[in-house]
């Protein structure tokens, strides 16, 4: 599946239940386009990792993805040798008749997020999630195989892309990236969506929610944004709420429906606290006066 | 016909150029990316030129905003030029002539072997001297004491590993190839060990007029702390916050500390502790900086405001930070009582207190360094 222009790649973003902004779009877009990998950037909750999900979904393609952590190594991310089988493979022939390449070989080869993506000859989009948390070292192996699409394993040889698979990097930015990873990537930072979009957003991943009731959870979210708090909420932490509120069976929101479910807004006992009481109250009647 | 192209090719170039001047990189290759982006979307939405050209030529979350000014100046003919990239206040104030200022230099003519272990009694009283006291001469000398004591790091084991014969991982890989030999059992056992790395350490420094005589030694031992290696982040705060790392990555400590006293333009008025660590907060707890860091606190806790805020901010630091040290000069005095509302405040979440008023006292603060210990949980 490829798209001709931005307006296509939107189309098949919203048939996934993906509602991107004009910005977005286009950086998915540009990225096919020019066959680069797409750097996303945003506070938490802001939709990264769903938008290379629904990338996938929009192409038919395979998602792949590697969830980076501190201390990722090639044996986590690229391949690794099966051991216990190795070992087992060698008992159980006779004695001095198992060479080296054998136990080396493809049958022992357990394979890993960018091994699957780089060697694979189906459609894919590879998600590197979290890059920021993966260490330097990671980082400066990952600008190899996104430079060349290739990975060479010593015992078998060099395996080269047929297809390069569509990439989208996402970060929290908890440490800058190299500058050398950034020049490779397209960027895109990824804002809290337009009042509007969100209640869309809301209506479509939480189905059969009251309307109203849309406008006041994403209209109340937006006033949290504005205070001064430890961790504003992210879209997605609307949706989660706005969840809670339609399985309770809310028509709209008051003050006490809030107080009891705020805790799938807020996520820090100082933001609770600190949106308890007038705050809260007034908060409420301004999301519900908005909403009208 | 190649002639719309060339418009949009030069357009292109020229734009670069105008990012460049305000402060942008933006190399050969970008350029061609752009140039690629706006042959791929639809030129007469506005938007989509936008984007494409943002997409490719920005990588940075805060250099959104110069690009937007540019791209308006540039494209849409805004009637607002481009500033220049908030570099006048940082140009080094020659003028600020502390006695530090020949640093460089100083040093060299040192006796050889390790400044730690030199016990002549000269050394031994720079040690102990007050470092409000000292004269310029001996301030001078300080530097390679100082710089020695910054190398040692608090380390934390790594989840990556190496080699190690001596290690308790088994290294599988080695393990079947040895295995071969001996028709499958692992007698010959190959081990690695998990790598040490140093921990994160992030430096708070208060520069306020009460503690003004302290502050040159201090700065000097933050530069010596940021050239020690990576994952060292240090902040300079008074009545607001100031990031020092990248003006302290230079090598030469005299830049780096007139750079520093420029950047924080409150050098010498009061302390506002509690907005100051809520800044840190806000801005680089939520980017995870201070998250499993040893973090140091230089400061004597006079708070101007609210010790509450100081109090509040400090339970923050405290739950995502790996262990809090905080230095006042004034505890040096063996009279001296954290009475000032917000030392107070804060010390409930300090794990160790220390003095840091003269060489001796860094000493033991590198000592803590490389040995602390996460606190129980409170």
């Amino acid at each position: 599946m490829s798209f001709r222009t931005i307006d296509e790649l939107e189309a098949a973003l919203r048939a996934a239940d993906y509602l991107p902004d004009r910005g977005l779009s286009t950086a998915l877009f540009l990225g096919l386009a020019l066959e680069k990998p797409l750097l996303l950037e945003g506070e938490a909750g802001v939709g990264k990792t769903e938008a290379a999900k629904s990338l996938a979904t929009a192409l038919d393609a395979r998602l792949i993805r590697l969830q980076c952590y501190e201390g990722l190594d090639v044996a986590h991310a690229v391949y690794e040798w099966n051991y216990p089988r190795q070992l087992l493979h060698i008992r159980a022939a006779q004695e001095g008749t198992v060479s080296e390449d054998e136990l080396f070989g493809p049958e022992f080869l357990i394979r890993r997020p960018l091994l699957e993506a780089i060697d694979s000859d189906e459609p894919v989009v590879l998600l590197i999630d979290e890059i920021d948390r993966a260490d330097e070292e990671f980082e400066a192996f990952l600008l190899e195989v996104l430079s060349d699409f290739q990975i060479t394993i010593p015992e078998l040889g060099t395996i080269r892309a047929r297809r390069k698979p569509a990439v989208v990097l996402t970060s929290n930015r908890t440490r800058e990236l190299h500058d050398a990873l950034k020049r490779r990537a397209l960027f895109h930072w990824i804002g809290h969506p337009s009042i509007e979009r969100e209640i869309d957003i809301v209506k479509l991943r939480v189905p059969g929610i009251p309307a109203r009731l849309a406008a006041e959870a994403a209209g109340f979210v937006r006033e949290l944004r504005g205070l001064d708090l430890a961790k504003p909420p992210g879209v997605a932490e609307t949706i989660d709420w706005a969840m809670a509120l339609n399985a309770l069976g809310r028509q709209e929101i008051d003050a006490e429906v809030v107080e009891q479910t705020l805790g799938s807004v807020l996520k820090y006992r100082e933001d609770i606290e600190a949106v308890r009481d007038e705050t809260l109250a007034r908060l409420v009647d301004e999301a519900r006066t908005a909403a009208r | 016909m190649p002639a719309p192209g060339d418009a949009i090719a030069r357009h292109v170039v020229t734009f670069g150029r105008v990012l460049r001047e305000v402060g942008l990189e933006v190399g050969p290759g970008r350029i061609g990316d752009a140039l690629r982006g706006l042959d791929a979307v639809d030129l007469t939405r506005q938007e989509d030129v936008y984007f494409a050209l943002r997409q490719t030529l920005v990588s940075r979350q805060d250099e959104l905003d110069l690009f937007d000014r540019a791209f308006l100046a540039w494209f849409l003919r805004a009637p607002v030029l481009p500033p220049v990239r908030g570099k006048e206040a940082l140009q080094p104030a020659r003028s600020v002539a502390v006695p530090v200022e020949r640093l460089s230099e100083g040093g060299e003519e040192e006796p050889g072997g390790e400044p730690l272990e030199v016990g002549a009694s000269v050394h031994e009283l720079l040690r102990e001297k007050d470092f409000a006291e000292m004269s310029p001469d001996e301030f001078r000398r300080l530097r390679r004491l100082i710089q020695a004591i910054a190398r040692m790091r608090p380390r934390r084991s790594s989840r990556r590993r190496q080699p190690d014969p001596g290690g308790d991982l088994l290294d599988m890989r080695r393990l079947v190839r040895r295995s071969l030999r001996t028709g499958g059992d692992p007698v010959d056992r190959a081990y690695r060990s998990r790598k040490q790395v140093p921990r994160k350490l992030v430096v708070l420094c208060d520069v306020s007029g009460s503690m003004d005589a302290y502050s040159r030694a201090l700065l000097l031992f933050l530069h010596a702390v940021v050239g020690s290696g990576s994952g060292v982040e240090a902040f300079a705060f008074g009545t607001r916050l100031s990031r020092l790392t990248p003006d302290l990555a230079t090598r030469d400590p005299e830049a780096a500390i007139d750079r520093c006293t420029a950047a924080v333009v409150d050098w010498g008025a009061g302390t506002r502790i509690g907005a100051s660590l809520k800044e840190f907060n806000d801005v680089y707890g939520r980017r995870a900086l201070s998250r499993g860091a040893v973090v140091v606190i230089v400061s004597d806790g006079w708070e101007r405001d609210d010790p509450d805020l100081v109090a509040r901010e400090m339970a923050r630091l405290a739950r995502a930070a790996y262990a809090i040290v905080w230095v006042n000069p004034l505890k040096g005095n063996p009279e001296y009582q954290p009475l000032a509302g917000g030392m107070r405040a804060a010390l409930p979440h300090v794990d160790r207190f220390l003095a840091g008023h003269n060489l001796r006292s860094l000493e033991e603060l590198a000592a803590v360094l490389a040995g602390i210990e996460r606190r129980h949980a409170a």
